[in-house]
Parts: structure tokens; C-alpha cells; sequence
């Protein structure tokens, strides 16, 4: 199965190019057939890349299959944008996503430099200057000496979400308890909405992807509501940084919807103002919400270790 | 309203039986059961996330914390042997651990099932629980290891990785097991004669229940016995695969279009990153996704190639089902899935009944095996290669797993074990 969102492989992106610059030159009309064998000779690479190219340009509504297995064209070359100048800019918002899932997944080292991540990635100096600006924003990267950018390795380790638990368990029930806690109410019951929809579901039917995002809206309520601008830096930064390194929730569906239940209750003492009760409870949400599953286990496998 | 039955699961402390149990207990919840679970000490967690309630046995860990790479480092030198060899140095050592285990677990389980009152026991385990004997209710047997665990004329020695069809050569397997483990079973037996119970004869560390014993083997790997078992207490359920959170697979920073294929030879076998690297090295020049399961060690990897994802737990009935191939130890709950979802198995084992499954694979043409250690890249590079190509192989268990999804297996258990609460029968017997 292939993600929607996959990022287009520039070596296909730039085939797709030089077909539609081929039918330009060659006068190909909207409705004409496209040949992937005689393409594959025009462009001296074999037919699976063709088939890729033109599957990205029929993504790009610039071709459509027909009903033998090939592809037509349906626009006019000569009026159609630059496929490569399309791809560069997307690129450029992707890329910073790219660098850190790369990193997450141990594909590219920490210390990395400007040429290295270009040659990587295929695109523009700028674009990868943006995305490492991005990622410094969030304290995912910073400038090391000479040419050399260190992505923070730490941010993206499993000791990473152990150590994020702590921080949150000393600084959100205290962002709660802060004298100038404002209560957006709109915010609130807005939250309040989607929990209650979420409350409805079963654990066949529970949405997960709007779980998470009801999920990241409140803590971030909590954060930015605390009043005190340095704990909604702090709070802010680290949230988006959660989101953006530790990936989508392992856990049981039966867990997230116990965690919502978590979060209608501290939402009800919010709004009833009772901040103190509002925060025992999110001491106790962010307790459970740790993963408490053995490291290590089967048989003989003796029970506690002490780790050297 | 009459209230609801509570029954009590006792897996062993291993993710196969645990997460077995855990696809038991959701079908009973579902059916208006009450079901909770006990843990060993140091297993606890794993059936809060689905939202069971868990009583952990109470007491202390006995003896000093073992040095985790000490641990390590014995076993893998142990995963590199024959069955033969392993019965040395892992499953006489690890029969001794599972008696201390029963042993410490007898006062705290009599204590527990006292307070918790279930209307039935469901033990799945490989020894048995002198407190569950005399709970004075009807208790379950799964036997979520591989069907050799229920002894047969017919059926290859249990842990030998031995050939069906070839008994002459399983008596040394037999005699030698028998004596490797002859210390922890009079160890044993000692212990069940003091709590009033007759001992299994040995080698044997648990006896089938007299009311219901569940098996996951499912038909098409199943063995032909001299001897069938008693349709009314031994109930195959074709596989018994837990609900499980969606997977959305990564996406990966090349390949993207290639078959997915998931490599897990659980927490345990995962404690060898040196091997894992050497198969990462092969996934990378291959057409493939590959999804690796590196447990506690996924800090450890460095250089990961573009098509390789690892990660320190997959949600992994949602994974199989969408994987073209699933390389993994032979644990018996990975090789049920896989054949559940159609899906084929390479099976690289290294201790236990992994060595059943990976000869009965072979066997029964559902998967290949390879060695753990004695491969080259080639050899697995061609596995690998060959059962994502073998249509035939393909076809031949998506029918399969077609008959097995059908078979509903964790409903079916749920069913047995509720039937056993309310049938008269059972009551009698237990009191028997």
C-alpha cells in the first residue's frame, strides 16, 4: 500500500517533464495515444519508468488511462506549468518533514550539511536552507560549526518520550494551576464538540486521526491558556515538537478512548473553574498515558533486570 | 438481570499467550463476560491498553535482578544451536525457571482466585497451577504453542524440530529431552504432590484440562495422530487473533510502491541486533518494504537503508494483514497470524517450538525456513525473493486464511468457555 502523500521520486518527476516536452515538439494533440515503448527509446530508459512518469503526470490530470492499459494525453503541453517547478515547491514545504522522518528512522546521521541534505533530497539549496530553519524553530536543529547543521538526535529517541512524560507531568498540571489561566470558552466547548463525538464511538468505529487531533488541541489549549508567556513557550514548543517526532499513537484504541473520557473530565473542571481538581486529574491522564509494557519477556525470561 | 461471569486469564509472562488471551477476552467481553486477568510479577501493562482490569500476583521478585547483557549475551550464544544442543543449555534452564515460577506463584494465585471468585479459569501456560487444580472450578487449557505440545505417536517430539513421517529418528530426541529435564520435573512433582495433586508423568509439566482445551493449530498445518483427540475437551480454533489498532505502514524514503514485509522474532530475538544488521544489509538491495521490529533496541540502529523501517512494536494482526511476507522466530502466535491473513511465512527460529513450526512450514508448504545464523545473503536474499513471487503458494492461503477468518476462532473460544460456565455438566465435573 503507498502513501497518497508520497513525495514523487524527482527522477520520475523529470521524465514526466521530457514526455510532455516530446509531445510538444513532436506535436502531440490532447486525445492522442502515448506510446510507452516508443517513449522508453525517445528517453533511453525502459518501460517501468515510463509507466511511473506517466502514472505522476495522470495524478497531475495531464494524462488519463485508456481502456487498453495505456495513456492519453488530455492537455496541452505548450499551456501546461512546469512539472519540475510544481514538484520544487512542494518540496520545499515536505522537506523539513522529510529530514526529521529520516532522522526518526536512523536513515541519515545527525551532523549534516546543507550540500549533503540537497544531494539527498534533489532539491534547491534554499529549499533545504527553509526546512532546517523550520526544524531549528522547533529546537529539532541548529547551526554547528562551518557548514554543518546538528539535528537534535535526542528529540527523536525512545528515551525522548520517557523523558517528555516527565516534563509534562511537572509543567502541564502546573501550567492549570497558574494565577492568570484565561478560560477560552469558545475554544472550550469547540473542544468540548469533538470529545463528545468521539465519546459516541465504539472501539470498532473510534476515529484516531481525530482523536489526535482533539488530542494536540487540548494540551496546546492548556498551554497557551496558562497566562504566563515563558510556560506557553515552553508547553507550545515541546507539543509541536511532540507531534512532529513521535508519530502516531501505538497504543490500543481502547486506551484513546479512555484518554478522551481524561479529557472531557479535566475539560468539565476547566470550565467549572476548578483548576486545582483540573490538574490531580491531568496528573493522573498523563500517568496512564505512559506505555507500561515489559521490555523484554517469554519464557524464563527472568522478571526485573538490572541494566549495566 | 443475572450478573456477568467472570473469568479469569492466566497467560504465561510472554507476548504469544499474553496477546493470545488478550483476542480471547475481548470476544468474552463482548459476549457479556467479565474478563480479567492475573500477571506474573514484572508483566503487567500489556491487558490495561485493552482495557482489562489486572491483579498482579502479589510478592516479591525473588533473588537479585539479572544483569540484562549477561542475559543477552548467554542467549545468544544459546539461539546459535541445534534443538539437540538447546536442550542444555536453554530449555532444561528455562523448565527450571518456569517450575520456580509455579512454585513462587502457588500461595499469592490460591489467594487471588479466592478473592476474585471466577466462574472459570483460563490457563495458558506449559505447566500447571496446583491453585487452579483445586479452585473447585472448571478450568481452560490453551495451548497457544504449536500442536506438538500435545503429545501423539504420530506427532514429531515436541521442541525437536524433527520431520513428521520419521519416528525412528525422534526417539533420540525423546530420550535426551527426557533427560535434560528430569531435575526440574522432580522438582517439580515434589511441589504438586505437596499441595495434594497428582503430578503429569514425566517429562511432561501439565495435562490436558478435563473440561476444555483450546488449540490455535489451524487445519492446514495440523497433524495426522495415531490417537484423536476427544472432540468434547480439545477444540481447535484455526488461529485466535486479537482486534487490533490500524496500522498506517511510514512512508518510506524509497520503494514506496514495493510489497510490504514484516521481519519480528519477538522481544526476545530481538536482542541480537548484530543479526538484524546483517539482514538489513540484504533488505536493501531487495524490491521490498521492510517493516522491522527491533524491541527494546531500536536506539541501536544506525545507517538504515531507505527502504527499511524499524521500530519497537508494531500493532501486528493489522501489519501481517497488509504484509506480502512475514519473517519471524515461529512463534506460534506470529505463525497463526500469518497463515490467518494469507499470508507466507519465512521462519528463521532459535529456540522453543519456533523449530516445530519452521519444519512443519516447510511441510506443509505454507513458508520456508532458514537457519538464524548459517545463511549468506543470497540464501536469504532468494527466500525472500521466491515467496513473494510463489502465486501458487499466495492463492493456496488467501483460501486458507478465508476458512480460518471464517472460523472466527477467539469467538469460538469465547463460546466454548461460556458454555463451560453454564453446562451442569461442568459443575458436576468440577466438583469431581
Amino acid at each position: 500500500m503507498t502513501a497518497k502523500t508520497d513525495r514523487p521520486n524527482p527522477r520520475h518527476v523529470s521524465l514526466a517533464q521530457m514526455i510532455l516536452d516530446i509531445a510538444l515538439e513532436r506535436g502531440i494533440e490532447p486525445g492522442e495515444r502515448l506510446a510507452e515503448q516508443a517513449l522508453a527509446s525517445m528517453c533511453n530508459v525502459s518501460r517501468t519508468p515510463i509507466r511511473k512518469a506517466l502514472k505522476l503526470l495522470a495524478d497531475n490530470d495531464l494524462v488519463t488511462a485508456d481502456a487498453d492499459g495505456g495513456f492519453v494525453l488530455t492537455a496541452d503541453p505548450s499551456s501546461t506549468p512546469r512539472l519540475d517547478d510544481a514538484v520544487k515547491i512542494a518540496n520545499d514545504q515536505q522537506i523539513n518533514s522529510a529530514i526529521l522522518r529520516d532522522l526518526t528512522a536512523g536513515r541519515i546521521s545527525a551532523t549534516q550539511t546543507v550540500a549533503s541534505l540537497q544531494r539527498r533530497y534533489g532539491v534547491s539549496r534554499q529549499a533545504i536552507q527553509n526546512g532546517l530553519t523550520k526544524l531549528a524553530e522547533q529546537n529539532l536543529a541548529e547551526r554547528a560549526s562551518g557548514q554543518q547543521w546538528l539535528l537534535n538526535q535526542f528529540a527523536v529517541s525512545r528515551e525522548a518520550i520517557a523523558k517528555s512524560y516527565e516534563f509534562r507531568l511537572a509543567t502541564e498540571p502546573l501550567a492549570l494551576t497558574l494565577p492568570d489561566f484565561h478560560r477560552d470558552l469558545t475554544a472550550l466547548a469547540s473542544l468540548r464538540q469533538m470529545m463528545q463525538a468521539l465519546r459516541v464511538m465504539n472501539e470498532a468505529t473510534f476515529d484516531r486521526n481525530m482523536f489526535e487531533r482533539t488530542d494536540f488541541e487540548f494540551h496546546m489549549m492548556v498551554a497557551k491558556g496558562c497566562g504566563n508567556p515563558f510556560m506557553v513557550e515552553a508547553l507550545t514548543n515541546h507539543h509541536r515538537m511532540r507531534r512532529e517526532t513521535h508519530g502516531g499513537s501505538k497504543v490500543g484504541t481502547f486506551r484513546l478512548m479512555q484518554s478522551n473520557i481524561d479529557h472531557i473530565q479535566i475539560l468539565e473542571q476547566i470550565e467549572t473553574g476548578r483548576m486545582e481538581l483540573a490538574a490531580d486529574l491531568m496528573r493522573v491522564h498523563i500517568q496512564m498515558s505512559q506505555s507500561h509494557r515489559p521490555k523484554l519477556a517469554g519464557r524464563g525470561v527472568p522478571p526485573t533486570f538490572k541494566i549495566a | 438481570m443475572p450478573a456477568s461471569k467472570v473469568i479469569v486469564l492466566f497467560p504465561e509472562a510472554s507476548y504469544g499467550a499474553a496477546l493470545n488471551c488478550v483476542g480471547i477476552a475481548q470476544e468474552l467481553r463482548r459476549n457479556g463476560a467479565q474478563p480479567v486477568f492475573i500477571c506474573h510479577p514484572g508483566f503487567s501493562g500489556v491487558f490495561a491498553e485493552y482495557g482489562f482490569a489486572e491483579y498482579q500476583l502479589a510478592g516479591e521478585i525473588a533473588g537479585a535482578p539479572t544483569d540484562w547483557n549477561e542475559f543477552i549475551e548467554s542467549h545468544k550464544h544459546a539461539f546459535r544451536q541445534s534443538p539437540m544442543e538447546q536442550l542444555q543449555s536453554y530449555v532444561a534452564p528455562t523448565w527450571n525457571a518456569i517450575v520456580d515460577t509455579a512454585i513462587r506463584a502457588e500461595e499469592p494465585l490460591s489467594k487471588l482466585l479466592a478473592r476474585l471468585k471466577p466462574d472459570a479459569i483460563v490457563l495458558d501456560n506449559v505447566v500447571m497451577f496446583p491453585a487452579i487444580a483445586n479452585a473447585g472450578v472448571p478450568w481452560v487449557r490453551v495451548v497457544s504453542c504449536a500442536e506438538t505440545e500435545i503429545p501423539d505417536p504420530n506427532v514429531p517430539p515436541y521442541l525437536s524440530g524433527c520431520q513428521s513421517g520419521h519416528p525412528a529418528g525422534w526417539r533420540a530426541f525423546e530420550s535426551a529431552y527426557e533427560k535434560a529435564v528430569a531435575p526440574a520435573h522432580k522438582r517439580f512433582a515434589a511441589f504438586v504432590a505437596d499441595t495434594g495433586l497428582k503430578a503429569p508423568q514425566a517429562p511432561g509439566f501439565l495435562d490436558p484440562s478435563p473440561w476444555l482445551n483450546l488449540l490455535l493449530a489451524p487445519e492446514i498445518i495440523r497433524h495426522e495422530r495415531a490417537i484423536a483427540l476427544d472432540p468434547e475437551t480439545f477444540v481447535f480454533l484455526d488461529g485466535c487473533v486479537r482486534k487490533e489498532a490500524p496500522y498506517t505502514p511510514p512512508r518510506f524514503a524509497s520503494n514506496n510502491d514495493d510489497p510490504l514485509v514484516l521481519t519480528s522474532f519477538g522481544s526476545l530475538g530481538a536482542i541480537d541486533v548484530d543479526m538484524m544488521q546483517r539482514m538489513i544489509a540484504v533488505f536493501a538491495d531487495l524490491p521490498g518494504r521492510f517493516l522491522i521490529n527491533a524491541g527494546n533496541w531500536r536506539d541501536a540502529y544506525q545507517h538504515v537503508p531507505d527502504n527499511v523501517f524499524i521500530d519497537s512494536w508494531f500493532p501486528q494482526p493489522s501489519v501481517v494483514e497488509q504484509s506480502s511476507l512475514f519473517i519471524h522466530h515461529g512463534g506460534n502466535n506470529s505463525f497463526c497470524e500469518a497463515l490467518y491473513f494469507g499470508v507466507p511465512s519465512l521462519i528463521m527460529p532459535y529456540c522453543w517450538d519456533g523449530h516445530d513450526n519452521a519444519t512443519r512450514a516447510v511441510e506443509t508448504g505454507v513458508g520456508k525456513t532458514l537457519d538464524r545464523y548459517s545463511w549468506s545473503d543470497a540464501d536469504l536474499a532468494q527466500s525472500i525473493r521466491s515467496l513473494l513471487s510463489d502465486e501458487a503458494m499466495r492463492q493456496r492461503l488467501k483460501a486458507n486464511a478465508a476458512i480460518m477468518q471464517n472460523a472466527a476462532g477467539t469467538s469460538r473460544a469465547a463460546v466454548e468457555i461460556l458454555k463451560l460456565t453454564e453446562t451442569a455438566s461442568g459443575q458436576a465435573r468440577a466438583s469431581a
